[in-house]
């Protein structure tokens, strides 16, 4: 069995500790005792040695590396054969795609508060590849509300537990892939036309907002509306008459019908739906990252709306 | 009008007003008359209210425990003073098969507003037998009910409400707050039972402190705040009946938790709370509810080892920075 390499708690109150230097390298073969790494604390240098006999294996922190207490630095396996190459097990020496995230989403911590959560992030123990994804229960439920596959997230690099925090990174990556469909104008227009008092980009909302719940069965659902302007109004539940107070919204509406322009995806918006009218109709872009929504649900999404704008009556039912 | 009067003295105040709203209240326990207790708590309320309403004991836990118990069934509504809250193990008989079941098992015939003011608390240099926070134990009886004055204004409020209750309610002072001052109305006031408390907003943690823990959250949230955290903190004020309401309410706004408290930590009040949070906002929760109690030991003599038992500022603000980071307190 493979055994796990964590920096040692050596102090009472000590949460990391620096590699100073490593006495083994990867791949070297080592023997229960055997002193595998030097680690500096507040208070001293120590050695610290193998549980296990076996070869060192996917070593992940360089000599210089402030590790938490707890964090996995590298296996120690049976089989030469199982060695793997330094820096691919645990996402410690090689930056996560999204370790920016927790800082852009918080205050400011401070100059001298900078370095400490991004080590601690990417120092994250490595749970196991295969199986449930570690998440928080607040986590699991956004991500199922908003249509996220958290095995996708956890492919992506992003470090297990994820946190609400990393959803939310999740979604302001923005989408790479597009969808893109044109919508029979005929019911949509006749609507608003009739009322003199309806919003076309507030009835788009609800429709978006009605066949994200509809999607991925979400209780609640708040979406942002981008002006062109630069302007950004977040609406919780427009679908449900605006009830409710505004959450992280699930999607980003752009409402360009009456410009000639058909596409403004900001990388910041996350998930966006731009809405154009052209002689065709009404034409449906959906911007998205299909690491974090799958095609399928995208696509599922966009029928959705489609379907909403093609016959309105569908969002009252 | 407020003004800033010592916990002592508003316990004080709350049994002097108490006793003169209503003749059948009574003060009983050893050193309550010319002593006023070790804490000075009571001087002056043998002299307005006489021997007969303020009646000192001999060393007998026991005894007046359970002659309290049987006054306050035919009549009376006595405060009983137990002197130091390690003495609770003496009463637990009269307190917990008696007082507590006495309304229930006589089929509500039988009433019994007493009142048992005792004390918890650490770092006083008291030793084993004298520092422990034992309020757990009550929790855990049905029929008691339990506050845990966190300042001068909780402790006369919950104090004159406690007095007015039907039911035998206990309340722990911290014995090391007896001369910290806060800021009390001179007109009378009486706080509900089962109404915490929201001292300070934050959105990012909740940290729930009983007793002086609502000061050890409050310097953790001054802390926090300086690392551009924002913690709110609770006051349960009454942890029976406790107050999940505002709790679990905060803890859904922030997703997260930190629930703090002087008594021992395992099986403990702190375990209670978080179970509830666990249980009924598990699906608003970022982050493992943290338990934050007195260490698992004997309370040392050593003032080094003592101080070491109690939960710290700097540590609840160290647990909520890990958690409010996304970096596990214990590994998954």
């Amino acid at each position: 069995m493979p055994h796990e390499v964590r920096m040692p708690q050596l102090g009472m109150v000590q949460d990391s500790g620096v590699i100073v230097a490593w006495l083994k390298r990867n791949g070297d073969p080592v023997r229960a005792g055997d002193p595998v790494f030097e680690v500096e604390t507040d208070k001293a240098t120590m050695e610290v040695e193998a549980a296990a006999d076996g070869y060192l294996s996917g070593v992940t922190a360089a000599e210089g590396d402030d590790v938490p207490v707890g964090g996995l630095i590298a296996m120690i396996v049976e089989d030469e054969g199982d060695v793997e190459a330094a820096g691919t097990g645990a996402s410690v020496a090689e930056p996560v795609p999204a370790p920016g995230a927790h800082a852009a989403s918080r205050p400011d911590p401070g100059p001298e508060r900078q370095e400490t959560p991004a080590l601690a992030e990417r120092a994250m123990p490595e749970p196991v590849a295969a199986g449930r994804v570690l998440a928080s229960p607040k986590a699991r439920r956004l991500a199922t509300e908003r249509g996220i596959d958290l095995h996708l997230l956890r492919a992506q690099g992003i470090a297990e537990p994820i946190h609400v925090a990393d959803l939310d990174a999740a979604i302001a990556v923005g989408g790479n892939s597009a969808l893109s469909a044109v919508v029979d104008p005929t019911d949509f227009d006749e609507l608003l036309d009739r009322s003199r008092t309806a919003d076309r980009t507030r009835l788009l909302a609800s429709f978006a907002a009605g066949a994200w719940r509809a999607t991925f069965d979400a209780s609640s659902v708040s979406v942002a509306i981008r002006g062109l302007d630069g302007s950004l109004e977040i609406v919780a539940n427009p679908d449900r008459g605006g009830v409710g107070d505004p959450e992280s919204p699930v999607l980003t509406l752009v409402d360009l019908c009456g410009t000639r322009i058909h596409r403004y995806a900001s990388a910041r918006d996350g998930l966006t739906l731009c809405v154009a009218r052209s002689a065709a109709g009404y034409d449906l872009l959906l911007a998205f990252a299909e690491a974090r929504l799958p095609l399928s649900n995208a696509v599922a999404l966009v029928e959705n709306i489609a379907a909403r704008i093609e016959n309105p009556l569908l969002q009252l039912l | 009008m407020t003004r800033e009067i010592t916990l002592s003295q508003a316990v004080n105040e709350a049994i002097a007003e108490e006793m003169r709203r209503d003749e059948t209240v009574l003060l009983i326990g050893e050193d309550v008359a010319e002593a006023g207790t070790p804490f000075k708590v009571l001087s002056g309320l043998v002299e307005e209210f006489g021997t007969e309403r303020v009646i000192d004991t001999p060393i007998a836990e026991p005894g007046f425990m359970g002659i309290a118990v049987g006054a306050a069934m035919t009549g009376s509504r006595p405060i009983v003073d137990l002197m130091f809250g390690d003495f609770l193990y003496l009463v637990m008989d009269q307190l917990c098969n008696q007082a507590a079941k006495t309304h229930y098992m006589s089929g509500g015939k039988l009433n019994v507003p007493l009142v048992l003011r005792t004390n918890l608390g650490a770092t006083r240099r008291s030793a084993a037998q004298h520092s422990q926070s034992l309020h757990a134990l009550v929790a855990h009886i049905p029929g008691l009910k339990l506050a845990m004055p966190s300042s001068a204004y909780e402790a006369k409020g919950l104090l004159k409400a406690a007095v007015r209750d039907d039911n035998p309610v206990v309340i722990f002072e911290d014995k090391l707050m007896y001369q910290d001052k806060a800021p009390v109305p001179e007109e009378e006031y009486v706080l509900a039972l089962g109404e915490a408390a929201i001292l300070r907003e934050g959105s990012e943690v909740t940290l729930i402190g009983t007793s002086s823990m609502r000061q050890v959250c409050e310097r953790a949230a001054e802390i926090l705040e300086g690392d551009g955290i924002g913690a709110e903190v609770v006051d349960p004020r009454t942890l029976v009946p406790l107050d999940e309401r505002t709790i679990l309410g905060s803890v859904r706004k922030t997703s997260r938790a930190i629930v703090v408290d002087e008594g021992h930590q395992n099986f403990g009040v702190t375990a209670e709370i978080a179970a509830r949070i666990s249980e009924k906002a598990f699906y608003h929760l970022d982050a493992p509810v943290i338990r934050m109690g007195a260490m698992d030991v004997p309370v040392p003599f050593s003032p080094a080892l003592e101080d070491l038992t109690v939960p710290t500022a700097e540590g609840v603000a160290a647990n909520a920075r890990a958690i409010v980071r996304g970096v596990p307190v214990h590994a998954p």
